[in-house]
């Protein structure tokens, strides 16, 4: 049977019989999605590598907990969020520590950003959503790259975090509503600094 | 429907999350409300913004090297084996070891060991007072 056609529960079976090789359709169908969504949440694409690693080494290791009446992409969604937070967390801790022994921490995904040099610079312009994103508290911006980037449902988010859909709303209006506030002002400030130095 | 219910949906209504009916009572509210029709602008803006990102460039070798994690993985379980051989194996001889004195203890009716006893002694001539002494010494002195 051709591999494209085989469904993600089909695959897991055959896994689990022991054709460990299988697993591979899973890791190339779904490792684009994994990383794109650990890359937007710690906006460090080599971190996001490695954590998506670990994250496909969990889900072999768990695939016998899967319950086929789910859905498998949010099953593995679920792993990725857990470990992406729990990469964030240390991350935190280590900037924490570091801080208190008074040393300087200039590691991704807090570093400061390179000066601008052209605010219409598409560079420039990433780079400012990058740093607003990270701005954001984990749970809204969790929810909205769930929704921007990886398109999902908020019944397809709601499977991943456990939330109600009522707090999935709030979480992504939220979010859009400061980003919308934050880069608007970044943008003003911009004006300021670009009209002055043309005076 | 009222321009502050509207801003609460336009998020909803963007992510067409809403129902259809709800969705076609914004839509009517937007047609015209100014005001409600700019924030919806900024909205749109917004996310188009967000999904200019490009994705990370993918690893064309990231599925072998996942693959490769997985063999790793299960090497480790198995790393420690030789030494779990070698703990049994050296449980086995000392168990056995054990049982088989205790067999032979058993079989041949070998004496168990006498309990220590102690006998007061008097020392006359000295101020030492009462000494508890062990037979095997007083044994000694016997002879």
């Amino acid at each position: 049977m051709d591999q494209q056609t085989l469904t993600d529960d089909e695959i897991v079976t055959a896994v689990l019989a022991g054709r460990r090789q299988d697993f591979e359709i899973l890791v190339r169908r779904y490792s684009g999605k994994i990383i794109h969504f650990i890359t937007r949440m710690t906006q460090d694409r080599d971190e996001a590598q490695s954590i998506a690693q670990e994250v496909f080494l969990k889900i072999f290791q768990n695939l016998p907990y899967y319950r086929k009446e789910n859905n498998f992409s949010a099953f593995i969604f679920k792993i990725a969020k857990n470990m992406t937070l729990n990469w964030l967390n240390r991350e935190k801790r280590t900037i924490l520590f570091s801080r208190l022994l008074g040393r300087e921490f200039n590691k991704a995904p807090f570093r400061q950003e390179p000066p601008r040099v052209s605010p219409q610079d598409q560079k420039e312009r990433e780079s400012e959503i990058t740093r607003n994103l990270l701005l954001l508290a984990e749970e809204q911006r969790l929810a909205l790259i769930l929704k921007v980037y990886l398109e999902f449902s908020y019944k397809q988010i709601r499977e991943i975090t456990g939330w109600s859909i009522p707090k999935i709303e709030t979480l992504i209006s939220r979010a859009k509503s400061r980003l919308k506030k934050n880069i608007l002002l970044q943008e003003r400030s911009h004006e300021v600094v670009y009209t002055a130095r043309k005076k | 429907m009222n321009c502050k219910k509207v801003s609460r949906l336009l998020s909803i209504y963007q992510d067409r999350e809403l129902t259809s009916a709800l969705e076609r009572q914004v839509e009517f509210h937007l047609r015209d409300c100014h005001a409600c029709r700019s924030e919806w602008d900024g909205l749109q803006e917004l996310v188009g913004s967000l999904k200019c990102l490009p994705p990370p460039a993918s690893d064309p070798y990231f599925p072998t090297k996942v693959m490769a994690g997985l063999q790793d993985n299960r090497a480790a379980k198995f790393r420690l084996l030789p030494a779990i051989a070698y703990a049994l194996i050296f449980l086995t001889m000392f168990l056995s070891g054990f049982f088989l004195q205790l067999s032979y203890n058993n079989t041949m009716g070998a004496e168990k060991p006498k309990a220590a006893t102690f006998t007061a002694v008097l020392l006359e001539n000295q101020d030492l007072g009462l000494l508890a002494v062990h037979d095997n010494t007083l044994a000694l002195f016997e002879r």
